[in-house]
């Protein structure tokens, strides 16, 4: 028999921390706005991998329901986000934040 | 599920009208339109109806439902009806602006009455999943509106800006509400309330309190997460950046008022001096570098940030006391600032709406010897400016005055740094204020304007409807500040009851 | 053989059974279906996109609309499925509130249409 390691929430919430950081990273460092929706997603989801491992840990149903909710809303979000983008697009030509300096900050 | 659902009626009505300016959108030709605002005003208006009964048939009890996550009571109403008073503001304000526009309207006010909705389940909201959706619920059409002019370069950018960071605030807000379920067992604030007490010493415990401290940040415009704000307001139309300043603040303060008060009171040697330091830097900062501004939009955003400052101070006295009724001065404190600040600064943005239709600019040296050519309009910004620097009789001295009571009853030497910071960013912002004003009444006309162009077309009159209800609201507040605080102390007592 | 293989032999009859299903379809299609290659079918397919060029060329915004639309409309489904499982305990009262959120998911489906993205030209 292979020895079979126990999978505890520990490395759910260790692996959502790791995923968290690289979609942190991602979001700051890269500039492109479409690579910083991939890490906004990277983000939303070490999210809901911590709230689904929670729950199993506490066999509490209320986390599973959190998870449901953080989908949608980051659906919407991505969608609203790429309807931004596309509209920059159309007037600009570019996806790089980099180059938005109308507003001076 | 047993639904309450006179307790929800106004939102069930908020959602109706969105539902049907929704369904007029889609119906109607493009140039009668118009019937959407039209639909919007009288939908919130029917809205406010059983807000009333609520108040009046209601009596002490709360209206508890979704076992405890939603729930109605003095601090949800209160909060329920600045809210819908507000956006009530900001849809008058919005008529005739969007109706100069080219662009659609039936989705500006379906996008503007949804972000309503959200504030509004934000205010009754007692568990994370509730808070959340309503927050998403406010900031997500405010992403679509202040991109509305789609045409224009600045307003796109405006709208990225926001987004992006946005949605980072989202993503550390929820990250460090996984962390609180995580550890806790419950996503209700009593379930996080009763187990985080036994959670002092956990660092992970503080670390998800920090991150979701971090997250409203962003909402609040707090330094150092405002950047964001000034660039965003600048590039909205003027009746959203209204709407952001007053609206989707006020939802991240209520937001904060219930996570620090129901649902961390255990740990306030985390937020206490998290929001101490929060509200020192964004009086200071703010009002430093709204005293450098030649755009009227962008001094407002940047007075904005150091109000929101001015409403975090009373946090910083309930932290550091366990005597419940400071607690609960400090939380009246903070809940009165936040109502006549929207007043307030809603009514500034009317005139700032009105005063660059007028003279076709929004730099403060355009609007010079403005009382000669429309002197309502000059007395209507003196009074909303002078209310928001804090000049008696006018409502915003209460607001001062309420939140310097407040952190100096605790008579600790922190809170009393934090009320002198306080009040030399008083003296700050009287400065810029007092600035526009000048311009108006005392300055000499700018070259080559001559008084009869600009007296040519008349206020519309939506927006004269929204100036009068805020210059009502602001003088009778000034004038009886007492009787209103009584009415707030009842939401605060609920707020803050049982720490 | 000891069980921890045994575990495998079902992995290796379930890869042939999935091989034979693929070359058997795939066989008798060929055997029944008319040959008429035209220079449009022999293209390979990727999502309609034409696969030859370099990777930056311009695509249609359409495509971001309908994947929004589709996005968007796929994950409202997530709310059902809970529902699903307790209808019967939720009863009729339940079943109004999906028929409601059905409705309004409707609502924007009207005024996609509406406003002329569903159509292709």
């Amino acid at each position: 028999m292979i020895a079979a390691a126990i999978v505890t929430a520990d490395w759910y919430m260790t692996l959502a921390a790791v995923l968290f950081l690289i979609g942190m990273a991602g979001l700051l460092l890269r500039n492109n706005a479409l690579v910083m929706f991939m890490s906004v997603e990277l983000m939303l989801n070490a999210v809901n991998l911590t709230f689904v491992a929670a729950a199993r840990a506490h066999g509490d149903i209320g986390g599973q329901m959190a998870v449901l909710f953080v989908l949608v809303v980051a659906a919407a979000e991505v969608a609203v986000g790429l309807a931004i983008i596309v509209s920059i697009f159309r007037i600009r030509r570019t996806a790089s934040v980099d180059d938005l300096s109308e507003l001076s900050g | 599920m047993d639904l309450d659902y006179h307790a929800l009626a106004p939102e069930i009505v908020v959602a109706a009208t969105i539902l049907l300016v929704l369904g007029l959108d889609v119906a109607l030709p493009r140039r009668r339109k118009y019937w959407t605002a039209f639909a919007g005003v009288v939908g919130l208006t029917l809205a406010a109806v059983p807000l009333v009964t609520l108040a009046l048939g209601g009596g002490p009890g709360a209206r508890s439902m979704l076992g405890g996550g939603y729930v109605v009571d003095d601090f949800a109403l209160v909060l329920k009806a600045v809210f819908i008073a507000g956006g009530y503001l900001v849809l008058l304000m919005s008529v005739s602006y969007i109706e100069s526009d080219r662009y659609y309207q039936g989705e500006y006010y379906l996008l503007l009455l949804t972000s309503i909705l959200g504030s509004l389940i934000m205010a009754s909201s007692r568990d994370l999943i509730t808070v959340f959706v309503g927050l998403e619920l406010v900031t997500g059409p405010l992403f679509l509106l202040a991109g509305w002019r789609k045409g224009d370069a600045r307003s796109n950018e405006a709208s990225l800006k926001f987004f992006i960071l946005g949605v980072l605030s989202t993503a550390v807000l929820l990250y460090g509400m996984s962390f609180l379920y995580g550890l806790t067992g419950s996503v209700t604030f009593e379930g996080i309330r009763t187990a985080g007490a036994g959670l002092l010493d956990s660092g992970a415990f503080r670390l998800a309190v920090l991150f979701t401290l971090i997250g409203f940040g962003f909402k609040i415009t707090a330094v150092p997460f405002h950047f964001w704000a000034p660039d965003t307001y600048e590039g909205a139309p003027t009746p959203v950046t209204a709407y952001l300043s007053v609206g989707s603040k006020a939802a991240g303060f209520v937001g904060l008022l219930l996570l620090c008060y129901r649902a961390f009171p255990s740990v306030t040697e985390i937020w206490g001096p998290a929001l101490w330091v929060l509200a020192a830097l964004s009086m200071t900062l703010g009002n430093l570098t709204a005293l450098r501004q030649d755009n009227i939009v962008r001094m407002l955003a940047y007075s904005s940030i150091a109000q929101g400052g001015f409403i975090l101070v009373p946090f910083a006295a309930a932290a550091v006391t366990n005597d419940p009724l400071v607690i609960q001065e400090a939380a009246s404190a903070t809940i009165v600032y936040v109502i006549i600040y929207a007043f307030m600064n809603l009514g500034a943005f009317a005139v700032v709406i009105e005063g660059a239709r007028r003279t076709g600019t929004s730099m403060i040296d355009g609007w010079a010897g403005m009382w000669r050519y429309a002197p309502r309009l000059a007395v209507l910004g003196a009074v909303f400016f002078f209310s928001l620097a804090g000049i008696p009789p006018l409502a915003g001295w209460y607001a001062k005055f309420a939140m310097f009571l407040a952190i100096l009853r605790p008579g600790n030497p922190w809170t009393a740094a934090l009320a002198v910071i306080a009040a030399v960013n008083a003296v700050i912002a009287l400065v810029y204020y007092a600035r526009v004003g000048k311009t108006m009444w005392m300055d000499p006309l700018p070259d080559g304007a001559s008084d009869g162009e600009r007296t040519a077309r008349p206020m519309s009159g939506a927006l004269a409807l929204a100036l009068g209800i805020s210059v009502i609201f602001v003088i009778l507040a000034g004038v009886l500040p007492f009787q209103l605080a009584g009415v707030f102390a009842e939401a605060a007592k609920v707020v803050t009851a049982g720490i | 053989m000891s069980e921890y293989f045994q575990d495998y032999v079902a992995v290796a009859a379930f890869a042939a059974f999935g091989l034979v299903l693929v070359v058997l379809t795939l066989g008798i299609t060929y055997l029944v279906r008319p040959s008429n290659p035209t220079k449009e079918k022999v293209t390979t397919y990727e999502c309609g996109v034409d696969p030859v060029g370099e990777g930056w060329n311009h695509t249609f915004i359409r495509y971001y609309i309908f994947g929004l639309l589709f996005v968007v409309f796929d994950v409202e489904a997530v709310f059902l499925f809970p529902w699903a499982v307790a209808a019967e305990s939720l009863g009729v009262p339940g079943m109004i509130a999906v028929v409601i959120f059905i409705l309004t998911l409707l609502e924007g489906l009207l005024y996609a249409v509406r406003k002329g993205v569903l159509k292709w030209e």
